[in-house]
Parts: C-alpha cells; structure tokens; sequence
C-alpha cells in the first residue's frame, strides 16, 4: 500500500514537474561545472567514507557506502 | 573523420597487395569513425580534445586523544569515448593507524582486557574510556564503471567495484537506468547494488555474548569463537529524480531501500556487565598464572538483519555566480536508528580563478534498540546487545572551509580543512545506578585536511 501511494506520488510529481524547466537555450548556468549534482565527486566519496565509519547511518545520495570492515 | 582521412591517405602506395590491406584498413578506419568506436592498429590523427578528466586527492583524517588517524590517497577518473560514454575508475588506498573504544565502561579502578586476536592483554588506566589499540589495518579499493546512452533519453550505467583490507573483503556489482523527460528537464532514475562482504576477524568470529577470555598460547584458538569467517550481503535499490526549476535552480530527491543480511556484528566490540543494583563493573580474577580480563566482559550481537529506508534531497542555487548546495536525509531503519542529517555548501568566486567554499553539517540519530550502555549480570541475558557508540543517540556538527584555484592550463588544486565533533548519549533507560549522571561516552573531535589536483589530459 505505502509503494502504491508512493508510486501514485510519484507520478503526480511527474506531471507537476512538466510545467517545470527551461529551453535548451536557456540552460548556459545550468550547464557550468559548479552547477553539477555530482561536482567534487572525490570529497563526496571521502565524507561518505569517513561518515559511514563513525555513524549508525549511510546512504541516501548514493547507494549505502561501505565495502568497509569500519562498521 | 580525420581518421578515416589518415588512413586513406596511407593507403596511397604502390604495392598491390599492400594497397587492398591498406584500403581495407581505410574500410575499417572509416566505419569506426562513423559508429564512433576506436579503431584497433590505425593510429587516428590527434584530437586536441583532452580524454580523460581526472581528480586526486591526499586526505589526512586523524580523531583528539591519539585515536583513529587515516592516510588515504584517492583518484577518480573518467574517459570520455564520445557520445556520452564514459568510463569511470575509482581507486583508493587507505592506512589507519589509532585506537578505538571497545564498547567497554570507564570503571573507578584500572582495567585489563584480552585482545582482539586472545593472545595478549592491554590495560586501561582507572576513570578513562577503555580504547583498544590494536587497530591498524590498510586498505584498498578499486572501482569501475561504464556509462552510455541506450536509446534516445535513455542511459544505462554499470559497475564493478573491489576492495581489500586485513580482516574484510568487498565484492559489489551496480546497475542503473536513467531516462529524460520533458525537454529534458526531468530525469528519472532507477539503480541497483549488490555487494558481498566476507568477514575474517583476528582471532576467528566471536560467539554471540560470548564472555572474553584468558590470554590463550598462540596454537590454541580462543574458547569463545566460532568460525574463521563470516558473509554480509547488502542490497540497495535507489530511485531518483532530478528536476531543472529554472534557469538558476536544480532538485534531485532520492529514495532509497538498502537490506543487509548475514553478520553484522562488530567482531571487535565488546560490553561490560555490571552489577543491576549499582551499575559498577563486576570483576573477575584471571585463572592461575594466566594473563587476562579483570572485569566480566561480553562479546556484543547484533541482529543477522537490517532493513533501512532513506529519503535524499539536494538543491543548488545559483545566485550570480555563487552557488548554493543544500541538502537533507532522513534515514529510518528495523533497528530502530533514525537521522536526520543537514547539509550546505557555498561556493564564492572570487579573483579571475578562485573560489571559497564553506561547509556546514548536523547529524542526528536516535539509538538502536538493541543499544546497551552495558548489560545487568541477570539472566536471560538479551538476545541481542551493543555498546557501540554509533549505535546509541548521537549528534555530529561538521565545519568546513575549501579554497581551489584553476590555473593557467584549466587545472584545479584546492585544499580543505574541516573539523569534525560527535557528542554520544546513552538514554536514560540503559544506564543502571551509579551510571545516572556518570555515564561517559566516548565522544571525540576530528580534523581532516585534504589537498586535491584535476586535471585533464
């Protein structure tokens, strides 16, 4: 039941999300290296490392982390 | 098609038979260029495009009080084979050096344990948080992936990663779809990990709750272990959005499921029993002429299952320039550890090349269920127990500062500082008499410092 209302919310997202947006020509900000979702990937990599190690969660942006006998 | 063109232009020599090898090769140099693959044997003229991009990294990470320190020296690289496939490899060595708290409780007098592997002892001075310094491990890693466009608005990417330390080895496989939407403005994804860990402690796999030993001679295993080595399989599923707002503005939010089965045990952690009327140690009187625990001390267990759910959020705000990262987890799990974590970044340009970049970071998390400060000498003892610190209430603050120049040739250095606190709290259900306003944690600050170069080439 909580996958169908999450599917269901998902969806409605969706839709909203089409009146969201920009023009291809419109996107040179959008389209710099700082504006990146995956920009500093090493530093990201390293937090997670470190975080997964000395915390009792992990995961979220990426998958769990780990491959790590620190936890 | 400047390699089609080389190739042909080679092909221009006098020997007939030569001249079908070399014209076949043209064939070749040609049909590779048009389906975009590199052409084995023909050397293609030079693209003034760099190929790869890479990002290293030397990062010191060293915890107050002589605990855990870290050398790790880290590369990230990617190879651009053109139309939007890429190959990533990620390699990492890791060496830790320190000590680190064994679960055990500070007690009024001086503490001696058995260590890890059972055949010799260390000492904890009277009223300090008792730390095993035995911890010294090295660690590698290695991770590869391959990423590509499968239809139209589809991409598909795959990876393999490894790595390898003393006592635990890490096998995983990952697999992910993504597909735009909307002029591309909205991008759904979907992604898939397994990994296999296989466990192999000093000293072999300790019985769950077992009670720590005398010191043993070195061709007689422990009394209190089990097996050699123990399996941990963990799989994450992750389902993601990432949405463009506007010209200035990007949101991704993710969902994730991650179930991890087999052994997930510290094999190196540790709990006191203690009295149920006092909470103070009980002690014990190593066997005659054998070196070994002065206090009764358990093996901790934990659960062979977890089942975590976690909700991801991340924005960036571009505002003339300067751009703003914020980010926020929520994190629930089947034992009970529920976070919340706050995240922001902001990056300042300043001069022609350079830009600061402070970081701020809060972790909260409530404690196990099965998070015990120390265990009551009652029988039935629970079935399972930690004393682990990263399983009981806990919250974190991070500071941070970065500061990167590119330089003349479009190549980053940057270095960043960023101090660490973690204050831990045993809830008040788990401490027994004197333990109620006394209980120490093992709480500590860290430093970690890191000086990265990317570059191309």
């Amino acid at each position: 039941m909580r996958k169908l209302i999450l599917f269901v919310l998902a969806c409605a997202a969706l839709e909203g999300c089409a009146s969201l947006g920009v023009q291809p020509w419109e996107r040179e900000v959008l389209a710099r290296d700082d504006m990146q979702l995956d920009t500093n990937a090493l530093d990201t990599a390293f937090d997670d490392h470190i975080y997964f190690s000395k915390e009792g969660t992990s995961g979220g942006r990426g998958f769990g982390g780990g491959g790590c006998g620190c936890n | 098609m400047a390699g089609a063109a080389s190739a042909a232009a080679a092909a221009g020599v006098t020997d007939m038979a030569d001249k079908e090898m070399k014209i076949g090769a043209a064939l070749a140099a040609a049909t590779c260029s048009l389906l975009g693959t590199a052409t084995p044997g023909v050397s293609i003229a030079a693209d003034a495009e760099p190929k790869w991009d890479v990002e290293s990294a030397f990062l010191y990470y060293g915890e107050s009080d002589d605990r855990v320190n870290d050398l790790s020296l880290s590369a990230h690289a990617t190879r651009d084979f053109g139309d939007e496939r890429t190959l990533g490899l990620d390699l990492s060595v890791d060496s830790l050096t320190g000590a680190s708290p064994s679960g055990a409780i500070a007690s009024g007098g001086a503490q001696t344990f058995t260590s890890p592997s059972g055949r010799e002892t260390y000492r904890t001075p009277a009223g300090e948080i008792p730390l095993d310094d035995t911890f010294l491990d090295t660690r590698f890693a290695l991770n590869g992936s391959w990423s590509q466009p499968l239809a139209r608005l589809y991409t598909v990417n795959a990876g393999l990663g490894f790595s390898s330390e003393y006592d635990y080895q890490h096998i995983g496989a990952n697999f992910g779809l993504t597909r735009d939407f909307n002029q591309r403005n909205t991008t759904l994804s979907a992604a898939l990990a397994y990994a296999q860990d296989t466990v192999k402690p000093v000293g072999g796999i300790p019985l769950p709750l077992a009670q720590m030993t005398d010191v043993v001679d070195d061709d007689v295993s422990p009394g209190n272990r089990g097996d050699g080595s123990d399996t941990k399989n963990v799989l994450d599923v992750l389902l993601g959005v990432t949405q463009v707002l506007g010209r200035h503005s990007v949101l991704r939010v993710n969902l994730s499921y991650s179930d991890s089965s087999g052994y997930l045990t510290d094999p190196y952690k540790i709990l006191s029993v203690v009295d149920p009327v006092t909470g103070d140690l009980i002690g014990r009187t190593p066997a005659p002429g054998a070196s070994g625990p002065t206090g009764v001390y358990l093996h901790e267990s934990r659960p062979d299952s977890r089942r975590k759910e976690a909700l991801y959020a991340e924005l960036r705000h571009d505002f003339s320039g300067k751009v703003l990262q914020v980010g926020y987890r929520y994190s629930t799990d089947d034992w009970e550890v529920d976070s919340h974590t706050v995240e922001s970044r902001l990056r300042l340009p300043f001069g022609s090349s350079s830009y600061l970049e402070p970081h701020v970071r809060y972790y909260q998390q409530t404690a196990a269920s099965f998070y015990r400060y120390s265990l009551a000498n009652v029988t039935p003892l629970p079935g399972f127990a930690s004393a682990d610190a990263r399983l009981s209430e806990m919250n974190a603050l991070t500071f941070g500062l970065k500061y990167g120049h590119v330089n003349a040739g479009g190549n980053e250095w940057n270095a960043r500082l960023e101090l660490y606190r973690q204050t831990a709290k045993a809830p008040n259900e788990v401490l027994i008499g004197n333990q109620i306003g006394n209980a120490q944690m093992p709480d500590f600050d860290a430093v970690i410092l890191q000086f990265g170069y990317h570059f191309k080439l």
